[in-house]
């Protein structure tokens, strides 16, 4: 952003600003106000992300139901849960979670990016895509829980208005998860597309004036130089949202929590029970830091797979 | 005028002061149809200790137990709260509920005023945890249009037999109460399973282990026990009288005669009798009220079949507790020995929303409930008889017992899995909690 | 798929068929929910299929912002379950302002002193910052709920704030992008005429990013104001719970085979109103807020 007119470097006053009177050297030195403009940021990331994720460890070494004192048990928590088959299924419903959901969610986005490109970038339309993100994932869910009512829901009535009949999705074991997926790329499809809008319009023009010209098809064009050129993009989202749909739960509270069985006990819920229904701190703590180094794993691949050092607009 | 003026301010102050004399102490309970019967409660109770403030706070079921374990973490949980056993054995582990019995002492508390059983269930090894404060039984309720069309007399109801390898005459009941959408009932061999329009029987279509309306009473009067006795560490899941029960409720089901469990998860067997869509519900006697509002129809209620081991229900009964954390223990205690008494329970039989556990009372509520339109004296006929009530189950780590349980039927009824290996699995999983 | 070509008219308008499409599945189910809302509490049963509200009436509305008297003889009619949505909407603004107005502040002196400061220890600190973005919240959720809970702080607001109130590493890197990619000048001008850095920061830089602040702001408060987990966890009682928390606990009430759905619809709307309204009256820059939410 330009400097305001007034502040031209030939006025005495250079900056627009009354001279300081000379404070001492402490204030003006750059440590000491460094320390104290980093200071509050300061307290709340050690209080809340740094202490928290190496305490997160060490409760995963005791049992403790916060009832009462904790009690240390070592590595029994960790052991237990590479046995514990529950664990793992919930690991399973996670992944399959992620699989139904970031791919649809970043074509679908994509999809839609190049159509708001194309055709219209209004800012109507592009408001209309963003506001399903703009509601809680609750609020969302609970609209689509209704929507999906077996008796009343209007996506069943409809359904049965077309003489395909009344599915309880929800409650079949195996479309519940697949809803929940869906729900979720409802409310993100416009987000994701808004992000991938923006990193379309930062793709010079001369580059499509040369492809054109050179005769080349439009998927190739696409293929050659949209996608590369998308990459920063692409790695962002692919990396936040996968993140984030590991540690999906919101939907899950308010629609089944958990079930039919167990098909949308995802890992974050089971780690919910274990530490708040059942109060076996110890164990939850233990689970999700297995949880936060699996994360940092798939997103270490994701970032190699993904090559996102490179740019590739030279 | 001024004497007038002094009069006013002293009056306002003494009420003030005699206000902030008052202890409060915090209630909660579960039910929203029993509010208003307990909102008169502590009405009654506070006019007679004008000393003590009774607050409710009424939490969904859905949301209680895990607010109430925030409030002992945190150390705000409330004074006194309505008790459930299935979860009673574990806050007992941890220490957190107060031993009455001392105080039942001391005060000379009646405690064979209750109905059999209920006051024991309450109790381990000489201390008390709460007084009985109600009890429920499952019966069936009927839709008295539909049995009439189909031409079966009521009476018929109180007799049925039943048995796990042809139903019974139950059996043929409700297969004859099940009717599809041509109008053909299911003893004929047209009846469409896929296409039904009325169902024999009504079940919700997620219970857990326990199963206390939907399949418990089959079950046990099929031999099946839960386990030894309260507090016992062994449970008997893989018991093949249990694997046989849910075997012939997944043939009902598939066989279209008892709504499949996909379809009734969401609306409750309830909801689907009120909308007119079976002819017969298993229902607890909590129920009773929200039937008599809103099924609106012509309705009966008549007792559990008779199974190879006689009529069975599950009894269970609530008590209130108090908090070890409560820092007006007496005032406490003085609310859950009203709430415990012939006069407090009187209040709550006055509204017919539950059965209290003093006899009399119980027997009032029944007049009550009767007023309203319907005959609920087989859920009483069940409670008095000890060869048909059989306990809630009461057991360490239920919380754990329940969600295992529950995945393993869910399993069953939704995803058609053998009920005898997923039972024995669960129940390997379930004892092995108690080592 | 990927297709769409100025071009080829056919292509285009198969185009606009495809966004018409996706922006009725993104608004249409909010409308059902308003007509719900909007439907009386019985006429709706028979309606579930209409698109417009039958028996147009407040009334639900009404009954969960607490303004309806629960002797009146329509409450029975949609089950007992009671809400006070008006207190659940006052929670969320307090919770959304506490959480989020000090977390800007101090994301922006944290944030300036990373871009123009130099002091020991600067660029390991923010490495760090950066690697607090990876952690995920199912780590730090037990741990900080013993935290809030020693404090004293569960069902409180404070308890609920504090993990957002000081700083977000999201607002934080946020912020030092903006500030990096401004040059210097006009600040070290000021250096050089002696202003204090605690000057320049509050007459200059906070004064020149204003719009970046406004974009922040716009998207933690949406965030903030949407929030669900954490305040789950933390704020349970009636007196301090937000929308999400208050309407998981209102479905939870609900009796199986009567869901109180007109009920539920309502609030639902009452919580995206004030989102909504925020997109509708800022609508460009609301938009571009969340589409450079991504950096670059």
């Amino acid at each position: 952003m330009p400097p305001p007119a007034s502040l031209s470097p030939s006025s005495t006053t250079a900056s627009g600003l009354r001279p300081a009177r000379r404070r001492s050297g402490l204030l003006r030195s750059q440590a000491f106000c460094g320390v104290v403009f980093i200071a509050p940021a300061l307290i709340g990331f050690t209080f809340f992300y740094l202490l928290p994720t190496i305490r997160a460890f060490y409760i995963g070494l005791t049992n403790w139901s916060l009832l009462r004192a904790p009690k240390w048990v070592g590595f029994d928590n960790y052991v237990r849960l590479f046995n514990d088959e529950k664990f793992w299924k919930a690991i399973w419903v996670t992944f399959l979670y992620v699989l139904y959901n970031i791919p649809i969610q970043t074509v679908l986005g994509l999809l839609i990016a190049v159509l708001l490109k194309q055709l219209t970038g209004s800012v109507l339309v592009r408001s209309v895509m963003l506001t399903p993100f703009l509601i809680s994932n609750v609020i969302a869910a609970m609209i689509w829980f209704y929507m999906f009512d077996p008796v009343l829901g209007f996506v069943n009535v409809m359904l049965k208005a077309i003489g395909l009949g009344a599915h309880p999705f929800f409650s079949d074991p195996n479309l519940a998860l697949p809803t929940i997926a869906f729900i979720n790329i409802w409310r993100h499809m416009g987000y994701t597309a808004l992000l991938f809008y923006t990193g379309l319009q930062s793709i010079p023009e001369h580059l499509y004036e040369a492809a054109r010209i050179e005769g080349s098809s439009e998927w190739r064009t696409f293929r050659s130089i949209t996608l590369p050129l998308l990459r920063p993009v692409l790695v962002f989202v692919l990396v936040t949202s996968v993140i984030g749909s590991f540690q999906i739960f919101d939907t899950i509270a308010v629609t089944t929590q958990g079930g039919p069985g167990t098909s949308t006990r995802t890992i974050l819920w089971y780690i919910y029970q274990e530490g708040f229904v059942s109060m076996r701190m110890g164990y939850a703590s233990a689970m999700s830091t297995v949880l936060f180094l699996g994360l940092v794993l798939v997103t270490l691949v994701q970032m190699r797979v993904l090559r996102s050092g490179e740019s590739d607009l030279s | 005028m001024y004497r007038l003026r002094n009069l006013l301010v002293a009056t306002c102050s003494l009420a003030a002061v005699s206000a902030h004399a008052a202890t409060e102490i915090t209630y909660w309970l579960w039910d929203a149809l029993q509010l208003p019967a307990y909102q008169a409660a502590a009405a009654a109770f506070e006019k007679a200790n004008p000393d003590i403030k009774v607050k409710i706070t009424q939490t969904a079921w859905g949301d209680y137990w895990t607010s109430l374990s925030t409030g002992f973490v945190s150390g705000t949980a409330p004074d006194v709260f309505v008790n459930h056993l299935s979860r009673y054995p574990e806050f007992v582990a941890n220490d957190l509920l107060v031993d009455i019995a001392p105080m039942i002492k001391k005060d000379n508390v009646p405690t064979d005023i209750y109905l059999g059983g209920l006051y024991e269930l309450w109790g381990k090894e000489g201390k008390q945890y709460g007084l009985p404060k109600d009890w429920d039984t499952i019966a069936l309720i009927y839709n008295k249009e539909m049995l009439a069309k189909a031409g079966v007399d009521p009476k018929e109801l109180e007799n049925l037999t039943w048995n796990p390898q042809d139903g019974g005459t139950f059996g043929q009941l409700i297969a004859k109460l099940s009717i599809d959408e041509a109008g053909n009932n299911g003893l004929s061999p047209n009846f469409n399973p896929k296409k039904v329009k009325q169902y024999g029987l009504l079940v919700d279509g997620a219970p857990d282990g326990f199963g206390q309306v939907e399949w418990s009473h089959f079950a046990v009067s099929n031999g099946f026990k839960f386990h030894d006795g309260p507090w016992a560490e062994k449970f008997y899941y893989d018991n093949p009288k249990l694997a046989e029960t849910f075997k012939w409720i997944v043939d009902q089901m598939n066989k279209g005669f008892i709504v499949p469990a996909r379809d009734s998860r969401q609306l409750g067997a309830n909801g689907f009798f009120a909308a007119g869509k079976g002819a017969m519900a298993l229902t607890g006697s909590w129920m009773i009220n929200w039937y008599l509002d809103n099924a609106k129809f012509e309705k009966g209620f008549a007792p559990l079949p008779v199974g190879p081991d006689g009529r069975k229900s599950m009894f269970n009964g609530l008590a209130d507790s108090i908090w070890v954390g409560s820092k007006h223990q007496e005032e406490a205690w003085k609310w859950v020995k009203f709430l415990g008494s012939e006069e407090g329970q009187k209040i709550i039989a006055d509204y017919g929303v539950v059965f209290p556990a003093i006899k009399s009372a119980a027997e009032q509520a029944q007049q009550v409930m009767s007023k309203k339109g319907a005959d609920v004296s087989p859920f009483l006929q069940e409670a008095t008889d000890p060869k048909v009530t059989f306990l809630f189950p009461i057991a360490d780590h239920s919380a754990d017992v329940l969600r295992a349980t529950k995945v393993a039927i869910d399993a069953i009824l939704l995803e058609g899995a053998d009920p005898a290996n997923t039972m024995k699995e669960v129940n390997e999983e379930v004892n092995a909690l108690f080592e | 798929m990927k297709k769409s070509s100025k071009r080829i008219p056919v292509g285009q308008w198969l185009g606009y068929a495809a966004l018409l499409i996706l922006a009725i599945i993104s608004i249409g189910p909010l409308w059902i929910a308003v007509k719900t809302a909007l439907s009386g509490p019985t006429a709706w049963l028979t309606s579930a299929g209409s698109l417009v509200p039958h028996e147009t009436t407040l009334f639900n509305f009404q009954r969960v912002l607490g303004f309806v008297d629960s002797s009146d003889p329509r409450i029975t009619q949609t089950g007992m379950a009671k809400i006070n949505f008006f207190r659940a909407l006052l929670n969320s603004v307090i919770f959304t302002v506490l959480a989020v107005a000090p977390q800007i502040f101090f994301s922006a002196t944290a944030a300036y002193a990373f871009a123009r400061l130099k002091f020991p220890g600067r660029d390991l600190l923010f490495f760090l910052f950066i690697a607090a973005t990876m952690i995920p919240g199912a780590v730090l959720f037990i741990p900080n709920f013993i935290l809030i809970k020693d404090l004293g702080w569960l069902n409180t607001f404070q308890g609920m704030a504090a993990p957002y109130a000081l700083m977000t590493p999201f607002a934080v890197f946020y912020l030092r992008q903006v500030f990096l990619a401004t040059p210097k000048d006009v600040e070290e001008a000021a250096r050089i005429d002696g202003a204090s850095y605690f000057s320049i920061f509050f007459k200059m830089i906070l004064p020149m990013h204003s719009g970046a602040l406004a974009t922040l702001a716009i998207l933690v408060t949406v965030g903030t104001w949407n929030e669900f987990f954490w305040p789950f966890l933390i704020g349970r009682e009636e007196n301090v719970r937000v929308i999400a928390v208050a309407i998981n606990a209102f479905r939870t009430q609900q009796q199986a085979g009567s869901p109180d759905w007109t009920g539920l619809m309502a609030c639902t709307v009452l919580g995206m109103i004030p989102m909504i309204a925020l997109l509708v009256f800022f609508g460009r820059k609301v938009v571009e807020s969340f589409q450079f939410s991504g950096g670059k």
